[in-house]
């Protein structure tokens, strides 16, 4: 199977950077193109579990920009319910070719650890962060307890 | 020099000797040669007057007369009734002196012009009492280049002349009135001023005697001032400010007069001099030099000629006035044989070898006009209280443009100075100022008519100067050049609605929008490599090695060579002189510096009478064709920039009909020939297409095919479709269905011939399609014949394919509408400046995209690409590549069975001449967007409503009020589409009938004819019900 030399590089490299917040990176055997791994944030409320996401990259990469999508359900007011984020890194608007995949990834860590309510995605989720802080985070630490995955033991 | 100057004067005497007037009193140097031209006409002389010549020189008579009555002729004791320096001409306005000029003409009266010439010749020599000043003897002592100028000047200009001597004449009385306060200002303020006082020696040296030094020239001596040799802007403000301080204007007056009125003058003046800021194109090397290394070039060169020039001319004496009379030297007595620097200048003659290089040098030789200081001085002069200025410089100028208007019938070759003066003049017009715009409008208003005449009486070549000139140094007076123009023309055009066509000022100005047009262009970013390139050489290069392809590429990075291969069929009498000598097209700039909608006029475009102008392209088409010399029919189909679309519709409309006709005549004709012989297949006279609705694009395609295998000509025919089985007759309607229907059908991707691009919604090329080429050809042809029986389709192309269409290539620009994403980062990638490209981007020439299967597919943009990195060096290279592999390479094969398919039908026609790739887009597929007040106006009314009947304007709040989606729908249900046609909503002319009484029926249409029938609802409620249910529901039915 072929893909973009830089993509297959930038496989090995994320691989080998075993970073501790995004782990188990895999592209898929049948299909480079397709990755998969594991969010694992910091912050509360979802400091209690693991999300499992999928980065879609175009055919063009790098000259356009990836697609990731959660494959676990998340409580956060900028990712919906069937698991699309809006990252403004890879928005087609500010996607630049020489961006990495590793720094998306950052961004995506970032956002989860500080949700943005100003650019939600889940109006009624960016409501309740800005309203009632404290009943969000329940919420969100139940939701997470209920659907993510187990966090890797170290 | 001086030697080259006393053959010059030797020749030039000969010369007059045997062109000598046999007319008594016309035998002083002032004698043109137009004179000469006259009288000898009149006597049957010699017969070599043209009648081009003769009219000329009636009007150097006509001026004669005019400055005579005016100016006087200098004579003191001058006794002609008709000559103001005798004291008998009543004072009188410049209109009314005019007239009778005119008449005194006609009456052939006297004219004391050798008295003035005698006069002139005993003053001559010495020009002023202030002989005794400096600057005067400086001028004095440089006989040499004043006898080179004046003799050039004497000849090459043969009218000039005559102007020179009226205006010398004229300001000898004037200086005689003020030679006292004159000569004291002068000696006491003079030194910074360069006004040169030099040439009135010319008159008295023309007359034979071959002593033409100053010593000769001073023997005599009366008190008279010469004429103002050059102005420029220090000069004219030092004038201005001492003329402001005496409180008098006359010398001012007189200056501008002196030097606005002259070709020769004027063409020396505002001339930049060394150490000035100057820019300018250089030439011999191509373009492939950016404009910056051009200027460094050009700055060499130019130190070089100025510095030689210096060493040649009197230290006040600017150089470039120097070249510029060269110029004409050379012009004038087409020896060539150069004083000086010659071989710089010569490249004037148009000789076979070299002609292209020379042709450059020549376009880009630029213009030495100091344009600071001319502005500087414009808003001086027409800032000044004193209006009298502006008036005088209006009437000047207007005299010289109509000199320059009329000297095209003597001189072809030098236009140097004409260049230098009409740039100085536009340049005033247009650039205008803040504090006095009542008298800027008022020049502009009379002067640019006949800046107009005179620019557009210029050979091509002198216009495409004036185009990169304009572009070069006055791009941001082009908006203003352009409006004026505009108003100019549409004012005539209200002023004479019925013969548009033979207005010449409008023709003159159309004329100097097509240099504005050009001047725009080359002021814009131009896309290089063009696109006209033609596509082979880059599909050839795709399959060579890969240094070739490199090698092909940078190659074509000097892309002037302009090629019309591979475009559509164009005429060749319709090709374009301006764009072929500048060797751009509007079709390499993407945004123009000025938007092109804005060389429409609406005004002409409406009282144009489409079918006369077409006539007149016909009329020249077959001239050409039978090689016969070009009359001089003006068409405004060649000038299709000026034209609105909806206009441009109409000329193809003749065109598509007058095709139809004859083809359906000549098939008429073929049945009654052939009638009763065996084996005709009798010839119908429309194409008619026969279909089943199940199977429409496999009958259309075996139609179709079958024409276009047989006798393609048939396709120019009206088309007539017959669905099998269904009633109708087509009246454009049933077409009309048919070509949506298909288009519906050839467009769905799930029939695998195009995909739609997600994120434009565009519909794109299958590359990999299974059908063959056939079923491309099938939609060009539709396409086509959409164009050719006005239909409008809903198809959604990237405007890339409409110039691939004219048969230029897309390019990396085409991606921007193409795949906005993708251009941005190709952008990015092309702006990033690191030399860490390798490492940051990792990107080889091995590039992948998805099929239609949404598989991976890869491709290398050179062959062993996927080990070749891009890198700053061949970032450009990367770009170009894999634009080209997109827009061209991938679809090729498809691309070209489409073509095909569209040239069947449109080949020969004007389509390219008349339409730009945007507005061919806007002619397939309507505009997007809907002005339903627009519509409401023009809408009528039959079957006894009015716009005033209640169910009718129920209708338009209703319509008024609705979602655009249902404005769409409306649009689609009325009319069988659901874009604007060219022209917008009001060509639709929709019809509003009632049809009975309240009832429940539902509103139904003709698209063909777009009626709409509208039963008389009892109320507001039900209407909006009833036509929101039609429209609504309409898919397949509603369409009658």
């Amino acid at each position: 199977m072929t893909a973009p030399r830089r993509l297959r590089k930038e496989l090995v490299d994320l691989q080998e950077s075993s970073l501790k917040s995004f782990r188990d990176i895999k592209a898929d055997d049948d299909n480079l193109l397709r990755w998969t791994g594991l969010i694992v944030p910091d912050n509360p409320p979802y400091n209690k579990g693991a999300f499992r996401i999928e980065i879609n990259f175009p055919a063009e990469y790098p000259f356009k920009p990836p697609k990731i999508s959660f494959k676990t359900k998340i409580y956060h007011p900028n990712i919906d319910e069937k698991g699309q984020v809006c990252l403004p890194i890879i928005s087609t608007e500010n996607w630049k070719p020489a961006t990495r995949t590793d720094q998306v990834v950052q961004a995506l860590i970032a956002l989860i650890n500080d949700p943005e309510p100003e650019h939600p995605l889940r109006a009624e989720l960016a409501e309740e962060f800005l309203k009632d802080k404290k009943k969000f985070v329940k919420n969100a630490e139940d939701y997470t307890r209920k659907h993510s995955e187990k966090r890797p033991a170290d | 020099m001086s030697g080259g100057g006393e053959e010059h004067e030797q020749r030039q005497q000969k010369a007059r000797q045997t062109s000598t007037s046999p007319l008594p009193g016309v035998s002083s140097a002032s004698t043109s040669s137009a004179a000469a031209a006259v009288a000898s006409g009149g006597t049957g002389g010699n017969g070599r007057a043209t009648p081009e010549m003769k009219r000329s020189a009636v009007r150097s008579l006509i001026q004669r007369y005019f400055h005579q009555l005016q100016s006087g002729c200098g004579n003191v004791h001058c006794t002609n009734a008709n000559c103001a320096s005798s004291g008998k001409v009543a004072p009188m306005t410049p209109n009314e002196v005019a007239a009778r000029a005119l008449q005194l003409f006609s009456q052939d009266a006297q004219l004391c012009d050798s008295a003035a010439a005698s006069a002139t010749a005993a003053a001559a020599a010495v020009p002023a009492p202030t002989a005794s000043s400096p600057q005067q003897d400086v001028d004095m002592l440089s006989p040499n280049d004043s006898s080179s100028s004046s003799s050039n000047s004497s000849t090459s200009t043969i009218t000039s002349a005559s102007t020179t001597t009226t205006t010398s004449t004229q300001s000898q009385s004037q200086s005689q009135s003020n030679a006292q306060p004159q000569g004291t200002v002068e000696q006491t303020e003079r030194p910074p001023m360069i006004i040169d006082l030099v040439k009135l020696s010319r008159p008295l040296s023309a007359i034979g005697t071959p002593a033409t030094t100053p010593a000769g020239d001073s023997g005599a001596c009366t008190p008279t001032l010469p004429p103002v040799e050059f102005l420029d802007a220090e000069s004219l403000e030092a004038l201005y400010l001492q003329c402001q301080t005496a409180a008098n204007y006359d010398r001012l007056y007189q200056a501008i007069n002196d030097v606005f009125s002259s070709v020769d003058r004027l063409s020396k003046s505002f001339v930049c001099r060394p150490g000035q800021e100057r820019q300018h194109l250089e030439c011999n090397s191509t373009n492939a030099l950016n404009k910056e290394q051009l200027r460094q070039l050009e700055g060499e060169h130019d130190k070089d000629e100025d510095s030689t020039q210096r060493a040649e001319t009197p230290a006040e004496r600017c150089p470039d006035a120097g070249d510029a009379e060269r110029h004409g030297d050379e012009n004038a007595d087409a020896v060539g044989e150069g004083d000086g620097d010659g071989d710089i200048d010569d490249n004037d003659e148009d000789e076979p070898m070299g002609q292209q290089e020379q042709n450059e040098e020549f376009l880009h030789r630029g213009t030495k006009v100091d344009f600071r200081g001319l502005r500087h001085i414009k808003r001086l002069l027409f800032g000044a209280s004193c209006s009298a200025i502006a008036e005088q410089l209006t009437s000047s100028v207007i005299q010289l443009a109509d000199y320059i208007r009329y000297m095209r019938l003597y001189r072809q070759d030098s236009w140097e100075q004409v260049l230098h003066c009409l740039v100085i003049c536009f340049d005033m017009a247009t650039n205008t100022t803040a504090n006095n715009s009542v008298t800027d409008m008022e020049y502009l208003d009379r002067v640019l008519p006949k800046l107009c005449h005179a620019a557009a009486a210029m050979p091509v070549r002198a216009q495409a100067r004036l185009a990169l000139i304009w572009s070069e140094y006055c791009a941001d007076q082009l908006q203003v050049l352009l409006s004026s123009c505009q108003q100019q023309i549409t004012l005539q055009v209200l002023l004479d609605e019925e013969s548009v066509r033979e207005n010449e000022h409008i023709i003159s100005v159309t004329k100097v929008l097509k240099i504005v047009f050009y001047a725009n262009i080359l002021a814009s970013v131009l896309e290089r490599p063009s696109c006209r390139l033609p596509l082979q050489e880059v599909v050839e290069s795709e399959g060579a090695a890969a240094a070739a392809a490199a090698a092909a590429l940078e190659e074509s990075e000097d892309l002037f060579v302009y090629s019309s291969m591979q475009q559509p069929h164009m005429p060749k009498f319709a090709e374009d002189p301006l764009e072929k000598c500048l060797q751009v097209s509007y079709i390499d700039c993407r945004s123009p510096l000025v938007p092109l909608e804005e060389f429409y006029n609406e005004a002409l475009s409406e009282h144009i009478q489409m079918h006369q102008d077409y006539l007149s392209y016909k009329t020249l088409a077959m001239e050409s064709e039978l090689g016969s010399s070009h009359t001089n029919y003006f068409c405004f189909m060649l000038y299709a920039f000026i034209l609105t679309p909806a206009t441009k519709v109409d000329a193809l409309y003749y065109d598509c009909r007058m095709r139809m006709y004859s083809e359906r005549y000549s098939s008429l004709y073929s049945i009654l020939h052939n009638f009763g012989q065996d084996g005709q297949e009798g010839a119908r006279p429309d194409l008619k297409l026969t279909v089943r609705r199940d199977q429409l694009i496999n009958d259309a395609l075996i139609g179709l095919e079958l024409v276009a295998m047989s006798n393609p000509k048939d396709l120019k025919k009206q088309l007539v479709v017959e669905f099998v089985g269904e009633q109708g007759i087509d009246e454009g309607g049933v077409s009309k269905e048919f070509f949506q229907l298909i288009v519906e059908e050839i467009f769905n991707p799930a029939f695998g011939m195009f995909v739609q691009q997600e994120e434009t919604n565009n519909m794109w090329f299958n590359a990999t399609p299974f059908e063959n080429g056939a079923q491309f050809t099938l939609i060009g042809i539709i396409i086509g014949l959409a164009i050719y029986n006005n239909v409008i389709l809903a198809v959604n192309f990237p405007m890339v394919v409409y110039r691939k269409l004219m048969g230029y290539r897309g390019t990396f620009y085409d991606l921007s509408d193409w795949s906005p994403t993708l251009y941005k980062s190709l952008k990015t990638m092309l702006d990033y400046q690191g030399q860490d490209m390798e490492e940051v981007f990792e990107q080889t020439f091995k590039i992948s995209y998805s099929n239609v299967f949404g598989e991976l597919v890869e491709h290398e943009l050179v062959p062993h690409g996927s080990e070749v990195l891009v890198g700053q060096h061949n970032k450009r290279l990367f770009v170009n590549l894999y634009s080209d592999f997109l827009l061209n390479v991938n679809i090729q094969q498809q691309f070209k069975a489409f073509r095909k398919g569209f040239e069947m039908v449109t080949d020969e026609s004007p389509l390219k001449l008349l339409f730009r790739p945007e507005e061919i887009e806007k002619l397939v597929c309507g505009s997007r967007e809907f002005d339903f007040v627009e519509l409401e106006h023009s809408t009528e009314y039959e079957g006894g409503y009015t716009e005033e009947t209640q169910i009718v304007r129920d209708f338009w709040s209703i319509v008024h009020a609705m979602p655009h989606e249902s404005k769409r729908k409306l649009l689609e249900f009325t009319t069988g589409s659901a874009r604007v046609p060219v022209g917008g909503l009001k060509c639709l002319r929709l019809l509003i009938t009632r049809h009975g009484p309240d009832s429940d029926r539902l509103p139904t249409s003709h698209t063909c004819f777009n009626v709409l029938l509208l039963p008389e609802y009892s109320s507001k409620e039900k209407l909006e019900e009833r036509l929101l249910k039609a429209i609504n529901y309409s898919k397949g039915f509603g369409m009658l």
